[in-house]
């Protein structure tokens, strides 16, 4: 087997690839900065702090699942089930605090843990059952909606009487500047995510099982037992996304939620992750997710009709995942 | 004097910070096999990437049947009638042999709507018959060895009326009586006029079937030689730059100390028969046999890569249950597979990950990667192993294929596995690279790992092994001593024998 | 690796226990529906949706009145209102069971003609609700005039900011009749009646609470000039009512759609200005009363309109608005 040219002298190729990379990150930052400078040229009333708050508000639920949805992907899986799982997961604490007049934080944590286990009944399906991601994850996408309907009765649940949970998304914990809960915790997942990621045991196993998946089991890892960590990790993003989704709405919508998961998909996406594993940023998702809602909010101010606005979102998400294919052809 | 088919002169091709080609040197005759050797690097690849449009020259001329001609893209090589036969196989295994051979050329029928499928049978099987190839059109890919998976991507190269058919290591997954089929296809190619460039690593086979030989290194024309003039020596010397002596016999030393790993009656399906066999102390096992004896599925086996119907497994006098690889590596079993890439290697992480993925547990402290000491490890195994690269943050995929392999060692050494199963350790692996490896097991010998290698190149048995096992068809049809009396005669009687 | 599986396997069981108990008091109508076998006349309903608080409501009303009228009746709609394909099917099921009536909220006209066809030959009486069908084929449509309800808002709109000013409408579809009505029964009587008033934006949150929620604020931020807000249908008018309070900008009227217990607290603590409401229970209750008259013969109303009411932090607890708002 012989290489190719380029990699005759792996100094230079060590730069290459460095430099592609570089650009890389240069480009999904830079579009976002483009698309800020755009929309505040076009609109005076689009670089305003509440706005620029606005935006990052409605970044965080998808942005929190998105999160999630990077690690399974890397993994090279693929999570269908986030969005529903995340409206069972805020059905749940509705049940929890509402009917069961639980404390708010047990009503919380019981959302998380529905969450994870939603995640976890995923990665056994998939790792000990060999069903692959998209199906097992799409079974477990109808299990949660058609139980987020069951279990609410088909009515939302409110937490009307039920002040401080409002204030787990929308109150501001930092005394003076007005910055919502909700992007606090989008921020603080995204850090916890990359600490994950980058530090830890289970993010150094995403990266080895969806870089060689039988590569990794053959080095005497217990792959089956990992998927089944990592999906239930992603399992614990989407119930903190279902508790801010609640939160923020003051109620939780049994009917919401599909969709969300295409959504957060885009973002990992946009983000340069790729989907065929191996690969990915926490940073690149954070960016992902902010490029979508900057150019939603963006389209909404111009007054862009919303058809259009879904055009636009579509041609990006084209345009992301091109460069990311430029990129790694660059590389090679 | 023949008629030429094919002259490159002067070519040169840089890519970023390298100079892949400078100022080389090749032509072909009608009806030759013209072999092209170099080392890994040496640039072969690039040259024939040039000559069947993957890439552009940045200098030189290309004169084919007395024309100068511009190869653009790859479809207009073929137009030329240049075909290339990659190492890797790009058959779609669904589909049939003929199917495969006229994708995107099917005949069609009906308004040209629908497909002829008897036509296409039809058209295969003259294509078969006038090449000397006993397939059967409608068999499917997937059911077909790799050696006949071979055959239909020579036959589908050669539907294209090819007149130039470059075959790149064509031999590396073939057994011997399947590469003597591949050679009376060859010389049946040639006696039709057609031009073959060979590209091999194996010497033996160049002396066989090879006319001439074009010897590249570091992107430079060494020299042409007249395969018959020549010893395999002095080619391997022009490949290297020095003198490399190929059938060395090992430095065999009985170290028949204390007994590793005992197995007991192994069976699996029809791919393993009841194996049992020791291995000891200090000392280097070989397996030998044609593809597909059951080497590799009794590795895994061991290994606990696939299950097993029954059997027992001992290590140190204890029985142990080995139902997954996480079993056989606490047990300090180390695995090497034939196929580094896909079964070895994490290609899109760094070396420092790879080295340390089988022992992570040593590397964390309640979750948290102990980065300092992985780099530390990984540092040790570069200077150890000594693998070239700039530093061991290098992408593994950016790495030449015996450094990879060294990587997988050190992956092993880290764990610090007693026994490793090599199953063949230097496919794919130029000659220089070879030789380090060999250095590196011998050393492992004597610092007391227990080694089994699996190998079909009978020198590298008889060079590499204190003691060899035979297989053949999932059975142990002999065990030999690696002394006087050995010979590659024997190990093929034995490779051949059918019990049962 | 079998202790597992197992554990795996009575999860997925315990799964299906509680969805089928939670799920069996809704089939045992379906169950036992298999025709007029008990000699009361079967009515099927087919509904643009089940989930959302309006659809129950219909269906309370039609309960009410087969109770009433001594009836069996089935009710069942699709999950979302995109889903023609699905209602389709449900439509194709109940004629299958031969029912004595059928009573039809049709989410695309055109699709749903043949399957109407085909009971109109078989002599089986059809009733339209909701947004109506367009054919000659039901004997009866009982629905709320969406335009002129939506009309009815621009007017309370154009009082409450003093018929000058900047408006916008988050509707929650552009392509279903309802949205399309309400969003230009509202354009139409601003543009017709009010030429002080302008219309600087309509958005689409597709009914989704929290996109509806983004859509508003992103108005509020492009126009700051901006008087009010119509929200044209539950999950819009939510979403408008969070925007308000997310932003504070509780000087603008909001005026909403339909109600549900968030539309109603937000009209009780002054976040929204007011809302129209239709009158679900009487639709349901309407259809199903007309279905019974046809399979008696009776000659039925050809339009039944089940009325609108606008309603405010003023008149929310009279009877009549009690009535028909659920929470």
């Amino acid at each position: 087997m012989e290489t190719q040219g380029p990699q005759l002298i792996p100094n230079d190729k060590k730069k290459i690839h460095l430099k592609s990379n570089a650009i890389q990150q240069f480009l999904a930052f830079g579009s976002l900065i483009i698309l800020i400078i755009f929309f505040s040229i076009a609109s005076p009333n689009f670089f305003q702090f509440n706005n620029i708050i606005g935006i990052l508000l409605s970044t965080s639920v998808i942005g929190i699942l998105a999160l999630g949805a990077t690690f399974i992907i890397i993994t090279s899986g693929i999570d269908l089930s986030v969005g529903t799982v995340m409206t069972l997961c805020s059905v749940m604490t509705g049940v929890f605090i509402t009917s069961m007049g639980l404390p708010i934080i047990v009503g919380v944590l019981g959302g998380i843990l529905t969450g994870a286990t939603a995640g976890a009944i995923a990665g056994i399906a998939i790792a000990k059952f060999r069903i692959p991601p998209f199906i097992a994850t799409l079974a477990m996408m109808m299990i949660a909606k058609g139980l987020a309907l069951v279990i609410s009765g088909a009515a939302p649940i409110y937490f009307t009487s039920y002040e401080a949970f409002t204030e787990i998304a929308m109150g501001s914990i930092i005394p003076g500047i007005e910055i919502p809960n909700a992007i606090l915790i989008f921020f603080g997942m995204a850090v916890i995510g990359g600490i994950i990621l980058n530090k830890t045991i289970i993010g150094r196993f995403t990266f080895a099982i969806g870089s060689n998946e039988e590569a990794t089991r053959l080095s005497g890892v217990n792959v089956n037992k990992w998927k089944i960590i990592i999906y239930s990790i992603a399992g614990i993003f989407t119930g903190i996304g279902g508790i801010v989704m609640a939160a923020r709405l003051n109620s939780a919508q049994p009917a919401l939620g599909q969709g969300y998961e295409l959504e957060a998909i885009a973002a990992v996406v946009i983000g340069g992750t790729s989907l065929s594993g191996g690969k990915g940023t926490i940073l690149g998702t954070v960016i992902g997710a902010l490029i979508m809602s900057v150019l939603t909010n963006g389209l909404r101010i111009l007054s862009v009709p919303q058809e259009w606005q879904t055009v636009v979102v579509g041609a990006v998400i084209l345009f992301a995942v091109y460069t990311d294919v430029i990129r790694n052809k660059k590389a090679n | 004097m023949a008629e030429k088919l094919l002259k490159m002169e002067g070519i040169s091709k840089a890519f970023p910070g390298v100079q892949a080609l400078s100022n080389v040197l090749f032509d072909l005759n009608k009806g030759e096999v013209h072999a092209l050797l170099g080392e890994n690097g040496a640039g072969k690849s690039t040259l024939m990437k040039i000559l069947t449009g993957i890439y552009q020259r940045d200098s030189g001329t290309i004169i084919y049947q007395g024309n100068e001609i511009e190869i653009a893209d790859t479809k207009e090589a073929q137009q030329l009638g240049i075909s290339i036969i990659h190492q890797e196989l790009n058959l779609a295994r669904d589909l049939t042999v003929a199917q495969n051979i006229f994708i995107g050329r099917e005949p069609k029928s009906g308004f040209r709507l629908f497909l002829n499928e008897k036509e296409l049978n039809l058209m295969t099987q003259e294509l078969f018959d006038r090449l000397n190839i006993r397939l059967n059109p409608g068999e499917l890919v997937e059911d077909l060895s790799v050696a006949k998976q071979q055959m239909v991507e020579i036959a589908k190269a050669l539907s294209f009326e090819s007149k130039i058919l470059i075959m790149d290591e064509p031999t590396a997954a073939l057994t011997d009586s399947e590469i003597d089929s591949l050679f009376t296809i060859i010389r049946n190619l040639r006696s039709d006029g057609v031009g073959i460039i060979y590209i091999s690593h194996r010497m033996e086979e160049l002396k066989r079937i090879a006319d001439r030989a074009t010897v590249m290194r570091d992107g430079t024309y060494i020299g042409t030689v007249n395969m018959r003039e020549i010893t395999i020596d002095q080619i391997i010397s022009m490949m290297v730059g020095r003198q490399i002596y190929q059938n060395q016999r090992p430095e065999i030393k009985n170290r028949r100390i204390e007994k590793v790993l005992e197995v007991k009656s192994l069976n699996r399906g029809s791919t393993i028969k009841d194996v049992s066999f020791d291995l000891h102390q200090g000392e280097i096992l070989g397996f030998a046999g044609l593809m597909g004896a059951g080497r590799t599925e009794v590795a895994r086996a061991i290994f606990g890569a696939d299950p097993l119907e029954s059997g027992d497994i001992y290590i140190r006098g204890k029985k142990v249950r080995v139902k997954e690889p996480l079993d056989a590596v606490n047990n300090g079993i180390g695995y090497l597979s034939e196929d580094r890439k896909q079964f070895g290697l994490m290609l899109e992480m760094d070396i420092k990950a790879n080295i340390a993925i089988a022992s992570m547990n040593g590397f964390v402290q309640t979750g948290w990667l102990n980065k300092l000491n992985i780099n530390k490890q990984a540092s040790k195994m570069v200077d150890a192993l000594k693998i070239k690269t700039p530093s061991i943050h290098q992408l593994v995929k950016n790495l030449s294929g015996g450094n990879q392999q060294k990587v997988v060692i050190g992956k092993w050494l880290t764990r610090d596995s007693d026994i490793l199963i090599f199953d063949e350790p230097t496919r794919g692996i130029d000659i220089g690279a070879k030789d380090e490896i060999y250095k590196l097991l011998n050393e492992l010998a004597a610092q007391g790992k227990s080694i089994i290698m699996i190998s079909s190149e009978l020198p590298e048995i008889l060079r590499m092994s204190h003691r060899v096992i035979v297989m053949c068809e999932g059975r142990i049809t002999g065990e030999l001593i690696n002394d006087e009396k050995i010979s590659q005669e024997l190990i093929m009687t034995l490779a051949t024998k059918r019990i049962g | 690796m079998k202790k597992k599986s197992t554990i795996f396997l009575a999860v997925m069981f315990l799964f299906s226990l509680v969805l089928g108990a939670c799920s069996s008091d809704q089939s045992n109508t379906d169950n036992d529906s298999g025709g007029s076998k008990d000699g009361k006349p079967y009515i099927a309903i087919i509904s643009k949706g089940f989930q959302h608080q309006f659809w129950q409501a219909v269906k309370q009303g039609a309960e009410q009145a087969a109770k009433e009228f001594d009836v069996e009746i089935t009710f069942e709609g699709p999950e979302s209102e995109s889903q023609v394909d699905k209602q389709m099917e449900m439509l194709r099921a109940a004629l299958d069971k031969n029912p004595d009536a059928i009573g039809f909220a049709a989410l695309d006209s055109q699709a749903a003609l043949s399957l109407l066809q085909e009971a109109s030959d078989n002599k089986i009486p059809v009733i339209a609700f909701d947004s109506g069908v367009e054919s000659e084929i039901p004997l009866a449509t009982a629905a709320t005039d969406s335009r002129a309800a939506a009309a009815l808002a621009a007017d309370k709109m154009a009082e409450l900011i003093g018929e000058e000013g900047e408006v916008a409408v988050v509707a929650h579809d552009q392509v279903s009749q309802t949205g399309i009505d309400r969003r230009d029964g509202f354009v139409n009587q601003i543009k017709e009646k009010y030429p002080n008033i302008t219309i600087v934006d309509i958005q689409y949150g597709g009914g989704d609470h929290l996109k509806s929620t983004d859509a508003a604020k992103a108005i509020m931020q492009a126009y700051p000039n901006l008087k009010g807000i119509f929200g044209t249908n539950e999950g819009s008018a939510i979403g408008v009512v969070n925007a308000v309070s997310e932003v504070n900008r509780n000087d603008l009227v909001v005026i909403g759609f339909d109600s549900g217990k968030q539309q109603i607290d937000a009209i009780k603590n002054g976040l929204m200005t007011g809302a129209i409401t239709q009158n679900p229970v009487g639709i349901g209750y309407e259809t199903v009363k007309a279905a019974v008259d046809a399979i008696n013969g009776k000659e039925v109303q050809k339009n039944i309109d089940t009325g609108f009411f606008y309603y405010d932090k003023d008149n929310i607890d009279d009877e009549e608005i009690a009535a028909v708002i659920y929470e």
